[in-house]
């Protein structure tokens, strides 16, 4: 770094940075403001800790066809009952013209866009990744090799060669040999178990972080016929079932 | 339709040249019209076990470069017609292979050539995975002992991902296991896997199982490949393999450990003496 830059840096009292913050979205299904600070108390008193000072986005997207409203208004009902209200979104150009009067920026259409094609996408992608709840693995799985399954269970109906490496966010099944190493639950799931026949010649299992190496599984008496392995508050577990 | 067949092993000094060479030349033996490559570029060894390292004059990087057509580096064997060798050059390094001139030169070869037989370095570098990347067959040479067993592992690793085939997602590459410097009475000592320990990680199809013998060692240092040796142990073992290779029923030999009836006598009578 130059001393030119680093004295500008240093002169410079902000700095713009585009950012996302979590914020709640109050969307308005009609303008009966009586009925809406009502409702808000009520809603707010099951968690007032919740909703103490938290900033939100008034959505007016389903009464956008409802005239002007009174924003004014709106802000008192909102911070009356501790919410901040910080901008609003949606709505028609005459609502913005009078929420930017009122003192409430507009966020963007585009935003709105985004997000509102979003949700369908997301839907979408959720419904085709409803039925994988596992990654099916059915070739040999050879030295050097890493198999993830991301967000799923893992189940291998081949050999795992010494030196292939095995990953999963859920649970692991292997049903031919495990010589290689087993890591479920890598995320921190640990509830995470490991399923397996021998384990003789496996070189690692984990759970959730907690391992035991070759070593360790030597000194196990559970090495075949059908194996659970799963964490026990800190420690690992083999259980021969 | 041309066959390409890579040679690899992943760990160095367990057989592969001198299988490339008995297979390029059993190959041929049968009526095949054969080229040998080496890949092993800066490490030339092909030429030495082939017997032809006083008419190298162009190599394999001197057609990549188009500083030689493939007719001039190409050296006909002076045994068996129909065999032809391809040597490395010494003086570069395996950088100086690229996935299109290797490409190209297989393309020409796959014209007039029936087999193609790929001698691939030691490694997963760059030299090893060119030798395999445009193969149909590969034959994966194994040592009896553990770390060639891991190494051979991981060759049928990349096997199965890093090859056009693999790319393209067409049939995978085919596996053959041949397991060489195998000694049955070593096995029998418990000083080196058995060929049942190797087959149960590996498993994959055994092509063969070649002896440890002196006939091997010979035959590199005078420079015929040994399956010319035709009354050793080691040049029928690769015999049969090329027959198994192309589809003939022939039982396994070598496997076991020979137990002569006097030695057996000779073996009780020790007993007796203790």
């Amino acid at each position: 770094m130059t001393v030119s830059t680093l004295n500008a840096e240093q002169l410079s009292c902000f700095h713009f940075k585009a950012s996302f913050s979590p914020c709640m979205i109050l969307q308005l299904t009609r303008i009966d403001f009586d009925a809406l600070e009502q409702q808000l108390k009520q809603t707010i008193a099951k968690a007032p800790n919740l909703f103490m000072g938290s900033p939100v986005v008034v959505d007016l997207e389903k009464i956008k066809t409802q005239g002007v409203l009174n924003f004014i208004k709106l802000k008192h009902i909102l911070m009356s009952v501790g919410l901040v209200p910080i901008g609003v979104r949606g709505g028609n150009k005459e609502q913005h013209e009078a929420a930017i009067i009122d003192g409430l920026p507009i966020l963007t259409n585009q935003k709105l866009t985004v997000n509102e094609k979003e949700q369908p996408a997301v839907h979408n992608t959720h419904k085709e990744s409803t039925p994988t709840f596992a990654k099916f693995v059915t070739t040999p799985i050879r030295s050097g090799m890493q198999i993830y399954a991301k967000g799923c269970d893992l189940i291998v109906a081949a050999a795992v060669s010494p030196g292939a490496e095995l990953l999963a966010d859920g649970s692991i099944h292997i049903y031919g040999p495990l010589r290689g190493r087993a890591l479920a639950g890598v995320q921190g799931n640990t509830d995470a178990r490991i399923f397996c026949r021998t384990l003789e010649n496996a070189e690692l299992v984990s759970i959730a972080g907690y391992y035991l190496t070759k070593e360790d599984i030597q000194t196990n008496e559970a090495k075949d016929g059908t194996i659970q392995i799963y964490l026990d508050n800190t420690r690992v577990r083999i259980l021969s079932l | 339709m041309t066959k390409i067949i890579v040679i690899t092993s992943g760990k160095g000094g367990v057989g592969k040249t001198t299988t490339s060479a008995s297979f390029a030349v059993g190959l041929a033996k049968k009526g095949y019209k054969t080229a040998v490559i080496d890949f092993d570029i800066g490490l030339r060894n092909l030429d030495l076990i082939m017997g032809c390292e006083r008419r190298v004059v162009y190599d394999f990087v001197n057609v990549i470069r188009k500083e030689a057509n493939l007719n001039q580096a190409l050296i006909r064997d002076k045994h068996i017609k129909d065999l032809f060798i391809l040597p490395a050059s010494q003086t570069r390094d395996k950088e100086a292979l690229t996935i299109e001139g290797v490409g190209l030169i297989l393309a020409e070869l796959n014209k007039t050539f029936d087999y193609i037989v790929c001698d691939s370095p030691a490694g997963i570098e760059r030299g090893a995975q060119l030798a395999m990347y445009f193969a149909d067959s590969a034959i994966v040479v194994t040592n009896p002992e553990v770390s060639s067993v891991r190494d051979s592992d991981r060759m049928l690793g990349l096997l199965t991902s890093k090859t056009k085939r693999a790319e393209e997602g067409r049939d995978p590459i085919e596996e053959h296991l041949l397991l060489t410097r195998y000694s049955p009475k070593r096995v029998t000592r418990g000083e080196m896997l058995s060929l049942s320990d190797v087959n149960e990680i590996l498993a994959i199809p055994l092509l063969g199982v070649i002896p440890e013998s002196p006939a091997v060692l010979r035959a590199s240092n005078s420079g015929e490949p040994v399956i010319l040796a035709e009354e050793s142990d080691a040049g029928q073992a690769y015999a049969d393999a090329i027959g198994r290779f192309l589809g003939e029923e022939i039982p396994h030999r070598f496997i076991a450990e020979k137990n002569h009836w006097l030695k057996r006598l000779l073996r009780f009578k020790e007993k007796e003496a203790i």
